[in-house]
């Protein structure tokens, strides 16, 4: 099947576990994470996660995304193909 | 000022705790210190996966979060499947864990295990305290993600220093909290398409899961059906909300549904979904599902919506705001033709068993002589395997939160501790366990709980002296090689014999191990005397036990093997 690399970026409330939470979440479903990076924001509460996954198709990426917002700790998250 | 233990204890009682289920350890006792001030109710379970269960039966009773405690390290790893049980099920649960001191965490202190890592994945959410001035806004923000939205556990875990330290922390008057707004309103344009793919189909079928119940619309859900003719299939999880007895019934859907059920949903040209899952034991091969049918579906949980099967229309909203809403465009409808045939359908292929073997009771007739004695009235809990598919079969199912089950997990060892906490929550109900004799060995230390707190429920063990549910697959798929499935000595296979086998058939003696608990025992072994022994026994007011010896060989049916279309049905 062909796969693409999908960017999700997510903007997280800044707690110890929720980079924990976030990165089990997709990779406890199987899909595979092709890079990652976390950083701060100008809000030092909120972080910016930008996570690339590979996703087969749309279906896929809407999945994550809303897998994603039902984090307690998930404030937005957009995507888009890389 | 007050200790973190004490803040925690007020703080649950806030919350609306009534009954607290635990087991005490070394990282809780400054918490158990303070229970005998609270007006809690406390219930010594006697393993942590039985107070999990309890608390899960607890809530599936009554919609309100079962609450649990329990101390680090093994306390907690023994609530795990517990957690996993009421997670896939969107239980409202609250679980606190003890964990050891903040400064020992990391450094593989005595019971100290990595809570918040291990339950991440199967729990809606999970808390490690810092500091003992957090504790009350947690314990208000566990309760509400553990009841809004999908509802779900939540895990406290803190530290024993946080337990001790002192705080003025006060119970928040609100929660707030910044990421998490699980509640959506339906949109008005969805409605209307919802009203106008129902008003147009000629073959429409309400597709029932947990969700009705966990919102409350059993009775919009009627009111929907009634109105515009619509016949309604269940999951599992949907049991209870739409009475079995009406006419538009066409109860359980899925691998081992009706067939009514599931010709309906594949002939269907709309199918109506009210919160489910489309789980793979209900769809079977997922591109051959409902293949005329336009898909309805509408649940509380965004990501459950066009995950299994690609819908026409999804409204992530609530089900009773939905049904409330969209009622008063639903047109007054009939559809004889499609009823007509369905009702070929039910006649051709009702539920139905036949006796195998002359003066052999039929697990079946154990599951109706219970429909009889209690009128329909039972609250069902069910462990896992095959009696938990005849009780979804046989039970003439007619209100919600009357039938709890471990669906999406499939956990033995549920059924007994989930009665106990399912008759703590409803003292006025008759309830009844179905458990198997291979589930009832799980967990039937926590059948003490119940004789100590008077708690009258019947836990009826369907004794097939088998894993019956693993015994029908490897009879039906794997050749008849019962490898691991047979409990008696004498049916086991030739590998699995012992050096100096015993010549006991059935053990343990359930009898013996009933009395030992101090439960009342029957046992019944003649058909003739069955349905006099379960009306005496639910009758008893008492904690009972009756152990029922049925005929070992019988299989569910009907069955669609796993993967496999409606198409492929098996009746025997
Ligand atoms: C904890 C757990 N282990 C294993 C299984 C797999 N399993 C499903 S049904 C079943 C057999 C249950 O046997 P019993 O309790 O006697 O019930 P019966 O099927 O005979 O009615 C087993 C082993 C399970 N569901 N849960
Ligand atoms: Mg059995």
């Amino acid at each position: 099947m062909k796969q693409e690399i999908y960017r999700f970026n997510c903007f997280v409330e800044n707690r110890p576990g929720v980079l924990a939470r976030i990165v089990g979440l997709i990779s406890g479903r199987g899909y595979n994470i092709q890079a990652l990076n976390v950083g701060p924001t100008e809000d030092g509460t909120v972080s910016k996660m930008k996570i690339d996954v590979l996703c087969s198709d749309e279906s896929v990426v809407e999945q994550i995304k809303h897998q994603l917002l039902n984090q307690v700790n998930v404030i937005e998250v957009t995507s888009r193909k890389r | 000022m007050r200790t973190g233990a004490q803040a925690l204890v007020d703080s649950l009682v806030k919350a609306g705790t009534e009954v607290l289920f635990g087991y005490p350890g070394g990282a809780v006792l400054d918490i158990f210190n303070c229970l005998p001030e609270s007006p809690m109710k406390f219930i010594l379970g006697r393993h942590e996966q039985g107070c999990a269960h309890m608390a899960d039966g607890y809530a599936r009773a009554t919609g309100r979060p079962g609450v649990c405690l329990v101390t680090s390290g093994p306390g907690a790893t023994n609530v795990v499947t517990g957690l996993a049980t009421a997670n896939i099920d969107g239980v409202p649960m609250v679980v606190i864990t003890g964990q050891v001191g903040l400064s020992l965490i990391g450094t593989d202190a005595f019971q100290e295990a990595d809570t918040s890592g291990i339950t991440r994945a199967i729990t809606k959410h999970n808390f490690l305290v810092h500091s003992a001035d957090e504790i009350p806004e947690i314990v208000a923000q566990a309760f509400y993600i553990a009841t809004h939205g999908k509802p779900g556990p939540v895990v406290i875990d803190i530290p024993k220093n946080c337990q001790q330290a002192l705080t003025a922390a006060e119970y928040p008057e609100r929660v707030s909290l910044r990421a998490y707004h699980p509640e959506h309103a339906p949109n008005p344009n969805d409605l209307a398409k919802f009203a106008r793919l129902v008003n147009e189909a000629k073959r429409p079928v309400i597709y029932a899961g947990g969700g009705v119940i966990t919102s409350g619309a059993a009775a919009d859900l009627a009111a929907l059906a009634r109105k515009a003719e619509i016949p309604v299939a269940t999951t599992l999880m949907g049991l209870g909300s739409f009475d079995e007895h009406d006419n538009l019934s066409l109860r359980m859907a899925g691998m081992h549904g009706t067939a009514a059920a599931n010709w309906a949903i594949h002939k269907a040209d709309c199918i109506i979904a009210l919160g489910v899952r489309f789980s793979d034991r209900v769809t079977g091969n997922i591109k051959l599902y409902a293949p005329e049918a336009k898909i309805i579906h509408v649940d509380c949980d965004p990501s459950s919506i066009n995950k299994n099967v690609k819908v026409e229309l999804g409204i992530c909203a609530d089900i009773k705001d939905v049904l409330t809403t969209v009622g008063s465009r639903i047109k007054r409808n009939t559809h004889p033709e499609w009823l007509a045939e369905i009702a070929k359908w039910k006649k051709s292929r009702p539920m139905s068993y036949k006796p195998m073997h002359e003066g052999v009771i039929m697990p079946q007739a154990v599951i109706e002589a219970v429909d009889k004695a209690t009128h329909g009235e039972a609250l069902v809990v069910t462990d896992v395997g095959q009696h938990q598919m005849w009780a979804a079969q046989y039970f003439r199912h007619n209100t919600p939160r009357n039938f709890l089950s471990s669906g999406g997990m499939g956990t033995m060892g549920f059924g007994i501790p989930a009665a106990i906490g399912a008759g703590l929550a409803q003292p006025g109900k008759k309830v009844v366990c179905f458990v198997g004799d291979g589930g009832a060995q799980m967990t039937f230390e926590e059948v003490v709980c119940a004789v100590e707190h008077k708690v009258p429920a019947t836990f009826i063990i369907i004794n097939n002296n088998c894993l019956g549910m693993v015994r029908q697959w490897q009879q039906l798929f794997y050749k008849q090689r019962y490898a691991g499935s047979i409990l008696s000595v004498r049916g086991r296979l030739e590998m699995e014999h012992l050096e100096q086998d015993l010549d006991y058939d059935y053990l343990p003696d359930f009898m013996l191990l009933a009395k030992a608990h101090g439960a009342e025992a029957y046992r019944v072994i003649d058909p003739a005397k069955l349905d006099d022994t379960i009306a005496k026994a639910i009758d008893s007011g008492k904690t009972s036990v009756v152990e029922v010896i049925v005929e070992p060989r019988a299989n569910v049916y009907p069955m669609i093997p796993g993967g496999k279309p409606v198409t492929e049905m098996i009746f025997e």
